[in-house]
């Protein structure tokens, strides 16, 4: 049940999808991989939303080289690690939500638990090693990941239902080359409010999900673009649902 | 016949937004996409292997469709194709 507190802080949102609505994001739990660039964003959005139970996972401390994006995090937080700084910034923002935190690098042998019993899996990290790790536990649990990534002024997005849509291996078989990508803070702004669009969409089963489509955004150009992409039936990481669910 | 090689992100930064250009009949994807970076070698060298294969990473996308890049010297060029070819980024 909604207290007085939540009908008041959610009023304008619940004239979009009402009571109910707001009780599947209130029962939802959503897992947050990464409290960077597109995981301040991603975060913020979905604690204001009043999704019931957001955990966040981050291993790193706060740099002054992280403050042009990672909007979380404040110049006062320096040397401070980034999940105490995200756990205190997310219950400002909503005391009516439950925010857990872990300070950890997501890992092969702690992927799976870290996880836990999240309903979703929204991609903040920033190399492709951790999202390929993290596109096999959602296909290992069925759940959807949320995908984004950027580069300067350019990113993409897309949205991945294990079994049914093209998952990340699909996509992108082959990782590209490492490097220290240059970024401006309002492109992981721009993808990360795609995502927790999706994230909140995929909750209320409202709207066309963005799967099978790869959202492109080049800001320079103030561009859009979409390609669509299909299943791998030979996919490493998700091929082998391919024919339990018999398409 | 006139076509189109749009890049993205890094291979914009290096060839630019898109490319018109005007190929031979029978010219294959990796004919047409060899032949509008060749003068670039930057950008030639950041799509191509020294083997000059499509880089693993690279996506190639032929009117809005992805296009497997092992795949893509059997496609020929149409009239009025649209290709587009990009790197995923990684950033987070």
């Amino acid at each position: 049940m909604l207290s007085e507190r939540e009908r008041e802080r959610y009023n304008r949102q619940m004239l979009l999808f009402g009571d109910a609505g707001q009780e599947q994001l209130k029962k939802a739990h959503i897992f947050i991989a990464g409290a960077g660039g597109l995981g301040s964003p991603v975060s913020i959005y979905l604690a204001a939303a009043g999704i019931g139970t957001l955990t966040v996972v981050d291993r790193d401390v706060v740099d002054r080289s992280n403050l042009n994006r990672q909007i979380l995090h404040y110049d006062s937080n320096i040397g401070r690690k980034k999940t105490e700084s995200a756990e205190e910034k997310l219950r400002a923002i909503n005391p009516d939500i439950t925010v857990n935190v872990i300070d950890t690098s997501i890992e092969e042998k702690n992927a799976g638990n870290l996880v836990g019993n999240a309903e979703g899996i929204v991609d903040a990290m920033d190399n492709y090693p951790a999202r390929y790790l993290l596109n096999k536990i959602a296909v290992n649990k069925n759940i959807p990941l949320f995908h984004g990534a950027v580069r300067g002024f350019y990113g993409q997005a897309t949205t991945i239902i294990p079994g049914q849509t093209a998952c990340l291996s699909c996509i992108f078989p082959q990782a590209p080359p490492e490097e220290e990508s240059p970024v401006i803070g309002v492109t992981p702004g721009l993808i990360g409010m795609v995502q927790a669009t999706e994230v909140l969409k995929y909750l209320l089963k409202k709207g066309e999900l963005l799967t099978n489509r790869l959202f492109i955004w080049d800001g320079l150009q103030a561009r859009a673009e979409e390609i669509y992409m299909e299943r791998n039936p030979l996919c490493t990481a998700c091929g082998s649902l391919y024919e339990t669910s018999g398409d | 016949m006139k076509v189109r090689v749009r890049f993205f992100a890094r291979f914009r930064e290096l060839l630019g937004n898109e490319i018109v250009a005007e190929v031979a009949e029978g010219t294959t994807v990796p004919d047409l996409v060899k032949q509008v970076t060749e003068k670039n070698s930057e950008g030639h060298t950041a799509i191509f292997d020294e083997n000059g294969q499509f880089r693993e990473y690279v996506i190639l996308m032929r009117n809005a469709r992805r296009i497997d890049t092992a795949d893509a010297p059997k496609q020929i060029i149409a009239d009025g194709d649209d290709i587009a070819v990009f790197p995923p980024v990684a950033g987070g």
